[in-house]
C-alpha cells in the first residue's frame, strides 16, 4: 500500500481506482490508504477529481476499475444493508452544509438520531444536540431557521450533524469554500479542536493550502485525476514535484491570488 | 401591481417588435426549438384524446343508432375545443415552462443583468424572440393537434370498431366549416399570447436561487393554463354563443 | 423502481408526513382545480349545445356533459392540473435537494432517500387525487348546469334528468380508480425527474419542465387505456 504512514493502520483504502464520466477521465489509477485516527487532506485545483474521490468512500459513486475498501468491505460488492451499515460509521460535512431548509437547526442536527436511535427519548436527544452545537460554537441555536444562518454557521451546523452519531470517520468536502478568510480561519480552528476532542479519522478535501497545512497530518495532491504526491505534511511542503511546488507557491506567496480564487469559487448564496 | 408590470413587459415586447429590434435568426431558432419540443407531446396527447372521443361517442350514438354522425361530432369537438385547449396546455407545459426555465436561470445567473450592462436591450434580445416564437408556434401546433386528434378518432372508429371508413371521411365536414378553422387559429393565437406573456414575465422576474427557477416554471404552467382556460370560455361564448 | 418498492415494503411509511403531504397537495391544488373544472363545465355546455342544436337535440346537452365531462374530461383535467401544480412542485423540491447535496446527505446519514422523500408524496397524492377528481366532477356538472340554464336558456330539470342518465354510480368508481392511477403516475414521474436533475438553476428548471410534460402525456395515454378497459 502506498501509505506514507508506514506502520499506521488504515481503514479506508483505494487501489488503482479509475472513474470516467463519459469520455472524461476524472480519477486515473488512484491508490491511497487513509491512516486511522489521523487527519488526511487531499488538495488540488478545482476539477482535479477531489469531490469524486470523496464520494467513492461512502458509496455515492462507484469505481469503474480498481477497488475501494472501507472497514475491510469491498464497496463494489457491498449489499444495501452493508452499505448503510458502513455509512452509519461515517459523518460528512457537505460544501454548503446540505441542511434541510424546512427544518430548524436543532431538528437538522437531531435528524440522524431520529432515524437511527429511535429508542432515545426526546430529552436525551435534545441534550445530545445541545452538546454538539456547543462544540461547534453555536450554543442555543436549536430554534433558529436555516435561512437565517451565515455560510460559516451553516458549515458549523453541518459539522454538528456529521458528528452527532459519534462516527469513526468524518469527511469534509471543501470546508473553506465560499467563506471569507477570517471565517475560513475559524473553521480551520474548529477542525483542530474537533481533532483534539474526538481523536478520530478526518478526511478533508480542499483547495485551500494554508488551512490544510495547519490541520492535516498527511497531505495528498490530486492533479488531473492522478495522485501526484502523498506524504506527511512536513515532507509534503518540501516536495520537489513541479506541480506541487507551483500549487504551494501560488497559494502561500500570493495572498491576492488566493483571495480572488476564493471569490470565484464562492457559489451563489441567494 | 403584477398585472401592471406584466402589461409593461407586454408593451416592451410590442415596442421592440415593431421597432424591428428582434433578430430574425433568433426568432426562427426559437420557433424551430419550440415546435420540435412540443411536436411529440401535442401528438401524443391529442391522438389518445381523439381515440377516447370516438370510444365514448360510439357509446352515445349507438343508443340512438346514429353512428354515422360520429366523425362529424369528433371533428367538431376536436377542432372547436379540444385541440386548441389541449395543444395549448401542452405548449404551456413544454414551451412556456422552458421559457420560464431559461429566462429564470439567466436572471439568477445574472446573465440578464450582464446583457443590460453591455447596453443590449434584454427584452429585445432574450424575451421577445421566445415570446413571438411561442405565439407563432401555437396555431401550427393546434393544426397538428386537430389532425392527430381526428386521426385518433379514425383509428378507434374505423380500424378498431369496424365503422365504415367512407362514412367517417364523408361525414367529417358536416358540422365543421371554415368559420371553425378560423376560430381554432384565433383561439390558439390568443392562448399563445397568454402563455408567452405569463411565462416570460415569471421567468424574467424569477428570484431566490435555483428554487426560484423551479417556482417560476411551476407557476408559469399553472397560471397560464388558468388564464387561457378563462379566456377560452369568453372566446367560445363570443364565437359560438351568437349562432344559436 | 424495484429498489423503491423494496424500500417501502421494508418499513412502514411515515404516517405523519403522508398526511402532511396529502393535506398540502389537496389544499394547494383545490382552488386551481376548481377554476379549471368550472370552465371545463361551461365549455362542455356551450359546445354540446352547438353540436346538438342543428339536429334539434339541444335537450341532450345534459347527457353530453355528464358523459364527456364525467367519464373523460374531469379526471384528465384534474390530473393535468395536479400534475402542473403538485407534480412539478415535487420535481422542483427534490431537484433543489439534489443540487444542494441534501440527497447525498441523506444517503451518507444512512437514510434511504426514496423512502424518506418519495413514499410520503406517493401515498399522499394517491390519497387525495380520487377525492379531488370527485370534487372536480361536481364542479364541472354544476357550472355546466348554470351555463345551460342561464346562458343558453335550457330547461334545468330536463338537463338534470339527462345528466343522471349518463352518470351511473359505476362511473364514479371508475373515476376514482382513474384518479388513483394518475396520482401514482404523477408522483413517480415528478420524483424521478427531481432525482435525476442536473446541476445549477437550469437543472432545476429542466427537471420541472420535463416532469410536467411527461406527466401530461402519460396521464392522457393511460386514460385511453383505462377507458378502453372500462367502457370499450
Amino acid at each position: 500500500m502506498d501509505s506514507p504512514a508506514g506502520t499506521a493502520q488504515s481503514i479506508i483504502e483505494l487501489d488503482g481506482v479509475r472513474k470516467c464520466f463519459g469520455r472524461q477521465v476524472v480519477l486515473d489509477d488512484v491508490t491511497i490508504a487513509f491512516p486511522q485516527n489521523a487527519t488526511t487532506a487531499i488538495i488540488g485545483p478545482s476539477g482535479a477529481g477531489k469531490s469524486v474521490l470523496l464520494k467513492h468512500l461512502v458509496g455515492l459513486l462507484y469505481a469503474d476499475e480498481g477497488r475501494v475498501s472501507v472497514f475491510g468491505t469491498d464497496m463494489a460488492s457491498a449489499s444495501t444493508r452493508q452499505l448503510y451499515g458502513i455509512r452509519r460509521r461515517f459523518g460528512m460535512l457537505f460544501q454548503d452544509g446540505a441542511l434541510f431548509d424546512s427544518l430548524t437547526v436543532g431538528e437538522n442536527v437531531a435528524f440522524p438520531l431520529e432515524h437511527h436511535m429511535p429508542q432515545l427519548s426526546e430529552e436525551e436527544r435534545w441534550v445530545k444536540v445541545a452538546e454538539k452545537l456547543g462544540w461547534v460554537g453555536l450554543p442555543g441555536f436549536e430554534k433558529r431557521s436555516i435561512s437565517s444562518l451565515s455560510g460559516g454557521q451553516r458549515k458549523r451546523v453541518g459539522l454538528a450533524r456529521a458528528i452527532i452519531m459519534e462516527p469513526e470517520v468524518v469527511l469534509f468536502d471543501e470546508p473553506n469554500s465560499g467563506l471569507d478568510p477570517l471565517t475560513s480561519d475559524s473553521i480551520d480552528q474548529l477542525i483542530l479542536d474537533m481533532k483534539d476532542r474526538l481523536g478520530i479519522t478526518f478526511i478533508i478535501i480542499s483547495h485551500d493550502i494554508i488551512g490544510t497545512i495547519k490541520v492535516a497530518d498527511y497531505i495528498g495532491m490530486l492533479y488531473e485525476g492522478r495522485l501526484v504526491e502523498y506524504a506527511p505534511t512536513k515532507n509534503f511542503i518540501q516536495s520537489h514535484i513541479p506541480v506541487v511546488r507551483s500549487f504551494l507557491r501560488r497559494n502561500i506567496f500570493g495572498p491576492r491570488d488566493s483571495l480572488n480564487q476564493r471569490k470565484q469559487q464562492a457559489p451563489e448564496q441567494s | 401591481m403584477t398585472l401592471g408590470r406584466m402589461g409593461l413587459l407586454a408593451w416592451n415586447i410590442a415596442r421592440v417588435t415593431f421597432n424591428g429590434n428582434v433578430s430574425l435568426p433568433g426568432f426562427l431558432e426559437h420557433l424551430y426549438k419550440v415546435i420540435i419540443r412540443c411536436l411529440l407531446p401535442v401528438m401524443a396527447v391529442l391522438l389518445p384524446f381523439g381515440m377516447v372521443m370516438s370510444l365514448q361517442g360510439l357509446d352515445i350514438f349507438a343508443l340512438y343508432g346514429t353512428q354515422r354522425m360520429l366523425s362529424s361530432f369528433v371533428a367538431a369537438a376536436i377542432i372547436r375545443e379540444l385541440s386548441p385547449v389541449m395543444a395549448c396546455v401542452l405548449v404551456a407545459a413544454q414551451g412556456g415552462a422552458s421559457i420560464a426555465a431559461e429566462l429564470g436561470a439567466m436572471r439568477i445567473k445574472e446573465e440578464i443583468d450582464a446583457t443590460e450592462v453591455m447596453a443590449v436591450d434584454s427584452v429585445a434580445h432574450h424575451v421577445a424572440p421566445r415570446f413571438l416564437a411561442l405565439v407563432v408556434a401555437c396555431p401550427l401546433l393546434d393544426m397538428l393537434g386537430c389532425v392527430s386528434g381526428i386521426a385518433g378518432g379514425y383509428l378507434t372508429a374505423v380500424l378498431m370498431n369496424g365503422e365504415p371508413s367512407g362514412t367517417f371521411v364523408a361525414e367529417m365536414w358536416v358540422m365543421t366549416t371554415w368559420y371553425d378553422l378560423l376560430a381554432t387559429v384565433l383561439k390558439s393565437l390568443v392562448f399563445g399570447g397568454i402563455i408567452g406573456l405569463v411565462s416570460s414575465y415569471l421567468g424574467y422576474n424569477a428570484r431566490g436561487g435555483a428554487a426560484g427557477v423551479g417556482r417560476a416554471v411551476n407557476d408559469s404552467v399553472v397560471y397560464s393554463v388558468l388564464a387561457f382556460i378563462t379566456a377560452n370560455y369568453l372566446l367560445t361564448s363570443a364565437i359560438y354563443g351568437g349562432i344559436t | 423502481m424495484a429498489d423503491f418498492v423494496r424500500a417501502s415494503w421494508n418499513r412502514p411509511p411515515p404516517t405523519g408526513q403522508v398526511m402532511a403531504e396529502a393535506y398540502r397537495i389537496g389544499v394547494k391544488s383545490l382552488p386551481v382545480l376548481l377554476i379549471i373544472a368550472v370552465f371545463v363545465g361551461t365549455n362542455l355546455s356551450l359546445q354540446g349545445y352547438n353540436a346538438f342544436k342543428p339536429l334539434g337535440g339541444q335537450y341532450m346537452v345534459g347527457l353530453f356533459v355528464s358523459m364527456a365531462g364525467v367519464r373523460e374530461m374531469a379526471p384528465v383535467i384534474a390530473a393535468a392540473m395536479i400534475a402542473a401544480k403538485a407534480g412539478t412542485e415535487m420535481a422542483t423540491q427534490i431537484a433543489v435537494m439534489r443540487i444542494r447535496e441534501q440527497i447525498d446527505a441523506l444517503e451518507v446519514m444512512a437514510v434511504d432517500p426514496l423512502w424518506f422523500l418519495v413514499t410520503p408524496r406517493l401515498l399522499g397524492i394517491a390519497l387525495v387525487l380520487p377525492a379531488l377528481t370527485i370534487i372536480s366532477i361536481f364542479a364541472t356538472l354544476l357550472s355546466a348546469y348554470l351555463v345551460a340554464v342561464w346562458q343558453l336558456g335550457l330547461n334545468g330539470a330536463q338537463f338534470l334528468s339527462f345528466a343522471r342518465e349518463g352518470l351511473a354510480p359505476m362511473d364514479l368508481l371508475y373515476c376514482v380508480i382513474k384518479g388513483l392511477c394518475f396520482g401514482i403516475v404523477i408522483a413517480v414521474v415528478g420524483c424521478f425527474f427531481g432525482f435525476k436533475a442536473g446541476r445549477g438553476p437550469e437543472g432545476v428548471g429542466r427537471a420541472t419542465n420535463g416532469a410536467v410534460v411527461t406527466m401530461s402525456v402519460v396521464v392522457v395515454f393511460l386514460n385511453y387505456f383505462l377507458s378502453e378497459l372500462f367502457y370499450g
